[in-house]
């Protein structure tokens, strides 16, 4: 180990602090599933509250999936993406049919491993997207949750009102 | 986990760290000085270094059974991928990447202000320098395995390969790239 300065000596005393806390916290047991399964039917219930995007990605359909990329991104627009599944609601792979655009994205064919939020037709984030070529072309999205793990968006992010594509 | 008396690899660190805080900060012992280091130079900024800093091993420790042994037992590529990622993603968004130290509540146990930088292009020149040092065929494998965390056939899909050519690639870069890391180097 090597000697550390005084600010990084206290900022490792504050990471191990709230590493031991994120496992103590991974360690308390999930939920009994009814009561999970009452809290996902009252998302769905109440119409307006941003969760209801995201209890929701059951239902997406691929091409609901595909929809919900050229919301997310404006140099993502009109380039006309499908998507096939790979797991069921939860990971699909996507194509698009033109090339990203230069609209506040990264510069042509330096696409690879960028990483986008989808936004579903209710203008809400529901998932994110990480580019697996240079072209931008080729992409492997995540809804819910999973894109979450894939650390393509952040916890808060998911379900946000996303109003119109971001930027950048 | 942590004694003192046994020198234990990188490797067996994250192997540790799933379940054991310690084993994680001795890892953050090992790498603290050389990551702020690398954002220092890119940055020019001590008040964002701090931060990407705290942010690169607040996603590492988030991430941390993502990481495999593929570069004889160091986490210095892995890690370095992660600061990479940080810094470009901070550059690319006009701001700061703490999504990672936010979801930890890491900043709210310092005694911090935040920084107040901008991130601008110029923070990401030479960000590659050590990617760029290998050879393409190595430099595109590592960059797919590590950075983009694809699996082999992913990888071997991207270069038009075989699963088993890009494992040999991926394997050949890590090495390279574990020499140049190596503490006795210089630091990247």
């Amino acid at each position: 180990m090597t000697d550390l300065s005084p600010s990084l000596q206290h900022l490792g005393d504050a990471l191990h602090r709230a590493t031991t806390r994120d496992l103590r916290r991974a360690e308390v047991p999930p939920r009994p599933r009814r009561r999970r399964r009452m809290v996902v039917a009252l998302a769905v219930a109440v119409v307006g509250i941003p969760g209801v995007a995201v209890a929701a990605n059951a239902l997406l359909s691929p091409s609901e999936v595909a929809q919900s990329i050229p919301q997310g991104t404006l140099a993502l627009l009109d380039t006309h993406p499908t998507c096939t599944t790979v797991t069921e609601a939860v990971e699909y792979d996507c194509t698009l049919h033109a090339a990203p655009s230069d609209q506040g994205g990264p510069l042509a064919g330096q696409w690879m491993g960028t990483v986008e939020p989808t936004v579903d037709a209710s203008k809400h984030v529901n998932g994110g997207c990480r580019s697996l070529n240079a072209a931008g072309t080729h992409w492997r999205c995540y809804i819910g949750q999973a894109a979450v793990r894939q650390r393509i968006i952040g916890a808060g992010f998911l379900g946000q009102y996303a109003p119109g594509p971001g930027v950048g | 986990m942590t004694s003192s008396a046994v020198t234990h690899t990188d490797a067996a660190l994250m192997a540790a760290a799933r379940t054991d805080p310690d084993a994680f900060r001795e890892l953050y012992g090992r790498y603290a000085e050389r990551v702020h280091g690398y954002f220092v130079r890119r940055t020019r900024d001590d008040a964002a270094a701090f931060d990407l800093t705290a942010e690169t091993f607040a996603q590492a420790w988030l991430v941390r059974a993502r990481f495999r042994d593929e570069a004889g037992g160091s986490a210095a590529p892995w890690l370095f991928g992660i600061a990479r990622n940080a810094l470009l993603m901070s550059v690319r968004r006009g701001a700061i990447e703490r999504r990672a130290t936010e979801r930890l509540g890491l900043m709210g146990r310092l005694d911090h202000a935040p920084a107040t930088a901008a991130p601008d292009e110029t923070w990401a020149d030479g960000a590659d320098e050590l990617l760029e040092s290998l050879p393409e065929s190595q430099r595109e494998a590592v960059r797919l395995r590590v950075i983009e965390d694809l699996d082999y056939d992913r990888v071997a899909d991207a270069l038009g390969t075989t699963p088993s050519a890009a494992r040999v690639r991926v394997h050949r870069g890590l090495e390279a790239l574990r020499h140049r890391l190596s503490p006795s180097k210089e630091t990247p």
